[in-house]
């Protein structure tokens, strides 16, 4: 936020992250994570009925030891379940099982992009409730539909300190934090979701929580928005009370649900139908030697070891499978040529076509080869790119491409020269517009000759026979 | 002399026994008998199915099973597939479970006949069978018809004694609700161990001290069914793993002096002469102290029960099964109207009270004293059980009260008249009540704890006790 923010005392904030493990089945029965048709994957335990009973799935608390120890977590050793008793049409037991006095993990820390260390507090399993539908929107639907295919889906709770200053900070976390679930495995970047309640207070004053907040950019915007509004209030001299708020999506604000005086008490006990589990030292030394190496760790390596720069380094290794292509293409090509044109160009072509990287199926040998091309001098960086583009979206091999379309840089200079003057004879009103100090025309001049030499030749090379020509 | 379920299954298979007269029979029984209210769900014409079948099974040389054309009735809180399952409870009214609790299974597997739903106090919330929700009657004695069957097990202790046929009931313990109502009714109730018999299937009322067990009309029986719905079911994990003791050898009986102190004179009397054949059969006989038991049982069990109930109870709000009405209004004013109208006054009392014993504030004081004094009652168990093999005392402080005398009893009297039953079962310990006596014409029982998993030690012992009557 700009300079007039800064008035009233310090932004802190405080975050309670909720993310779906993808795990294949459910946390509490063997119904399965998945599904199209609406209250298709329920059974008697996750629709709670009278008799069922909850059986853990050790898959989902192994995932959650792997989050725990990559957030730097104190491990505990023996862990249980706690029942968080409320009402509420999406709780089929109208109490939830969660961990509530020894969760999985404590005091565990992530670094920002700045560098700044964020103290987490905890990191806990707990079961998702069922989805409240409303089809015509919250306000015009008649009825609630309740769908409990999500209930019982695994989440984890990570809960952060007040370590956050600003909701850009906030954002940054959101994005170190679901980089390393997608590291460890049990995030879908794509497809899991997030939530969280953000906790938001300017230094002196009580706090106000905005609960449920979906996505990492409405997190940011709620915090936006509370940020200034607290800051406004706290000018004025207003007394601030604890209070839950709610986030609105299409106004990017929030408003007051209730006041922290009426907030439920959840009366925990300890869950009776489960027992304590114990994690014994074998078990938590597997799972820590099967981290892989976080995206922090590798970045670091990568300026180290092929000399790149911080900031390339980061954009890297921040997915798993651009750091393994990045590291595969540098045992052909020159890493720092590789490390450029895969985090700007490859990046650029994923983002802009909503690819992804994990399902686009990109073989390492097929990128060197293009890259070694590229290097020789035998495709520009325009058709280059364009088989790039064939490759990502069609999966047409790049070199098969530049082949088939005839696109190989096999021009020699006087070739080059021969199209640039029958250009400047064509174009002789822009010419005369260069020659009267016209830049614009210069790149017209260049585009007609790269039009001419189907691209294999690069622009800069034009561009100067052009310069020596025209005597500029 | 009605035959036990080992000779009736001899006779079954060597044909000398009819299976669909038997049912039929018993059927007969049952109804000429309705004003007992023992039933809440009398399953005709299934069972008559299931005797068909099995009729036909055996013309054809199909004879296994150990409880083969046995039938057997079921307390209501346990689940049987497509049978109204409502734990004595208005709230779950129309509720038909789309699976069989894990010990059905095992039933139907020796086969059995499932004969119907036996009453009980609403969510096993009760001492004498009285605590019968809007819609259900109170179980009657069929010794004293004005007299209760005791609770929560009521009308599977109160048909065992009644029936004139081979039967056995499957029924279910939090703090008592076997042994009680077995006393009252002169029958054998055997609580296994904590998760010795799968959970799975049983409708909550306190998960960390329920148990399913047994109620005969011997010893022998309410033994032999308890073998058969044992054993480790993975869809509990509370469930263990082991199975009891094949054999185990008891000499030493200890006499718990607080428990024989606080029952009635003869109550008391009855049981020490019970105990007195067994001295004279070669078993010794030690005074024990359970000190904390005696002083601390009733409210650590009342605590930790009404709180886990409080939560277990939470999710009948009229929005999945059972008791529903018109939709209106916000949903907490649905879910109250509901619950006001689908809960019988016990159980309000015990969500209440539970409730409040978890709020914050209150938490530290009523439910952590109350787990952490939990521990320490199970520490005494654990000595005392290296002094003897099992512990005696009389099952209920009294024989089977009137209707009319438990009106008059405050909710905290009605509470006091666990305190022989409830240390055992906070302890998770195994225990059987067998007759050991009358006053009154009315029957005593006598309650034997074993350590965890050493239930054939009780078994043999109360058999003697039996054998001695």
């Amino acid at each position: 936020m700009s300079e007039e923010n800064k008035g009233p005392g310090k932004t802190i904030i405080g975050l309670e992250c909720h993310v779906q493990l993808d795990t294949k089945s459910k946390l509490f029965c063997g119904c399965p994570t998945t599904a199209e048709e609406p209250n298709s994957a329920c059974c008697e335990i996750c629709l709670g009925f009278p008799g069922s009973k909850p059986v853990l799935n050790r898959k989902a608390l192994d995932y959650a030891l792997r989050v725990a120890l990559a957030l730097n977590c104190e491990i505990n050793r023996e862990f249980f379940f706690s029942r968080k008793t409320y009402f509420y049409p999406d709780m089929s037991k109208n109490f939830q099982i969660t961990q509530y006095e020894i969760p999985v993990g404590k005091g565990g820390h992530i670094i920002l992009s700045s560098g700044k260390k964020i103290r987490i507090d905890r990191v806990h399993i707990e079961e998702d409730p069922a989805a409240l539908v409303h089809s015509e929107g919250l306000d015009a639907s008649r009825y609630t539909k309740v769908d409990y295919n999500r209930s019982g889906i695994p989440l984890i709770e990570v809960v952060t300190a007040p370590d956050l200053s600003s909701p850009q900070e906030a954002r940054d976390f959101l994005d170190q934090l679901t980089t390393v679930l997608h590291y460890l495995g049990v995030f879908d970047l794509q497809n899991g979701t997030l939530k969280v309640d953000s906790n938001l207070s300017i230094e002196g004053n009580e706090r106000a929580e905005v609960k449920n907040i979906t996505g990492k950019r409405s997190v940011e915007k709620a915090l936006a928005y509370e940020e200034v509004r607290q800051k406004g209030l706290v000018k004025k001299g207003v007394h601030m009370k604890r209070e839950t708020r709610a986030f609105n999506e299409q106004t990017s604000t929030t408003r007051s649900m209730r006041s922290k005086e009426s907030e439920a008490d959840y009366g925990y006990i300890f869950d009776p139908d489960l027992p304590t589990f114990e994690l014994s030292d074998s078990h938590l030394e597997e799972i820590r030697g099967n981290l892989p190496e976080l995206h922090g760790i590798k970045a670091e390596r990568f300026m180290k070891q092929y000399a790149i720069d911080e900031y390339t380094a980061q954009v890297l290794s921040a997915n798993p499978v651009l750091g393994d292509l990045f590291e595969d293409v540098s045992k052909k090509v020159d890493a720092r040529f590789a490390a450029k044109f895969l985090s700007r160009e490859l990046l650029a072509i994923i983002n802009y076509n909503n690819l992804s990287l994990a399902t686009a199926g990109l073989d390492p040998a097929e990128i060197s080869a293009l890259l070694e091309m590229l290097l020789k001098g035998e495709v520009s960086e325009r058709n280059a790119k364009q088989a790039l583009i064939k490759y990502a979206l069609e999966k047409i091999p790049p070199a098969k491409y530049i082949e088939e379309q005839g696109l190989k840089k096999d021009l020699d200079t006087d070739q080059i020269e021969d199209a640039v003057d029958v250009v400047l004879k064509e174009q002789e009103k822009a010419v005369a517009d260069f020659k009267a100090g016209g830049q614009k025309a210069l790149n017209f001049l260049v585009g007609q000759v790269m039009r001419k030499t189907k691209g294999k030749v690069e622009a800069r090379e034009i561009q100067s026979i052009l310069e020596k020509k025209l005597g500029a | 002399m009605v035959s036990s379920i080992a000779e009736f299954v001899k006779q079954v298979r060597m044909e000398k026994m009819d299976v669909l007269e038997h049912t039929a029979q018993i059927f007969d029984e049952i109804e000429s008998n309705s004003e007992l209210n023992h039933f809440n769900v009398v399953a005709k014409e299934q069972a008559m199915q299931q005797a068909n079948e099995i009729a036909a099974g055996i013309k054809i040389g199909r004879h296994e099973g150990k409880l083969l054309g046995v039938p057997i009735s079921v307390k209501d809180c346990v689940c049987v597939k497509g049978m109204e399952s409502r734990a004595g409870s208005k709230i779950l009214s129309g509720y038909k479970p789309t699976f069989n609790a894990t010990v059905i299974e095992k039933v139907l597997v020796e086969g059995a006949i499932i004969i119907g739903k036996t009453a009980q106090d609403e969510f096993g919330f009760g001492t004498f069978g009285t605590n019968a929700n809007i819609g259900f009657e109170a179980p009657k004695n069929p010794l004293d018809q004005d007299r209760a069957c005791g609770g929560s097990s009521a009308g599977s202790a109160g048909f065992t004694a009644l029936t004139k046929f081979t039967h056995a009931s499957i029924a279910q313990s939090t703090g008592g609700s076997i042994a009680s109502p077995a006393s009252f009714c002169g029958v054998a109730g055997f609580t296994p161990t904590y998760g010795l018999v799968s959970r799975y299937g049983l409708i909550d009322y306190g998960n960390s001290l329920d148990k399913i067990g047994t109620i005969g009309k011997t010893v022998e029986d309410a033994s032999l069914l308890l073998g058969i719905i044992s054993g480790h079911d993975p869809q509990d994990s509370t469930s263990l793993e082991e199975r009891f003791e094949e054999k185990g050898e008891a000499k030493k009986i200890g006499i718990v002096k607080e428990l024989f102190e606080k029952s009635d004179d003869k109550v008391s009397k009855e049981c020490k002469k019970a105990l007195g054949k067994l001295e004279a059969k070669g078993f010794e006989l030690k005074e024990i102290s359970l000190p904390l038991n005696s002083e601390y049982g009733i409210a650590a069990y009342y605590l930790i029960s009404m709180t886990e109930a409080s939560t277990n109870l939470a999710r009948f709000c009229g929005m999945r099964y059972g008791l529903h009405k018109e939709l209106e209004g916000h949903f907490d004013e649905y879910f109250s109207s509901v619950r006001s109208d689908g809960f019988g006054t016990e159980a309000k009392r015990r969500v209440l009270l539970g409730t409040f014993a978890r709020m914050s504030g209150f938490r530290d004081a009523y439910y952590l004293r109350a787990m952490k004094t939990r521990t320490k009652l199970i520490n005494e168990f654990k000595n005392a059980f290296k002094e003897v093999d099992v512990l005696a005392h009389p099952t209920m402080p009294v024989i089977a009260p009137k209707f009319s005398e438990i009106e008059k009893l405050t909710p905290m009297q009605n509470y006091a008249m666990d305190l022989c039953t409830v240390p055992a079962n906070l302890a998770g310990l195994p225990h059987i009540s067998v007759r050991a006596g009358e006053v009154n014409k009315m029957p005593v029982g006598l309650m034997l704890t074993a350590g965890h998993l050493r239930e054939n030690i009780l078994s043999s012992i109360a058999l003697e006790v039996e054998g001695a009557q």
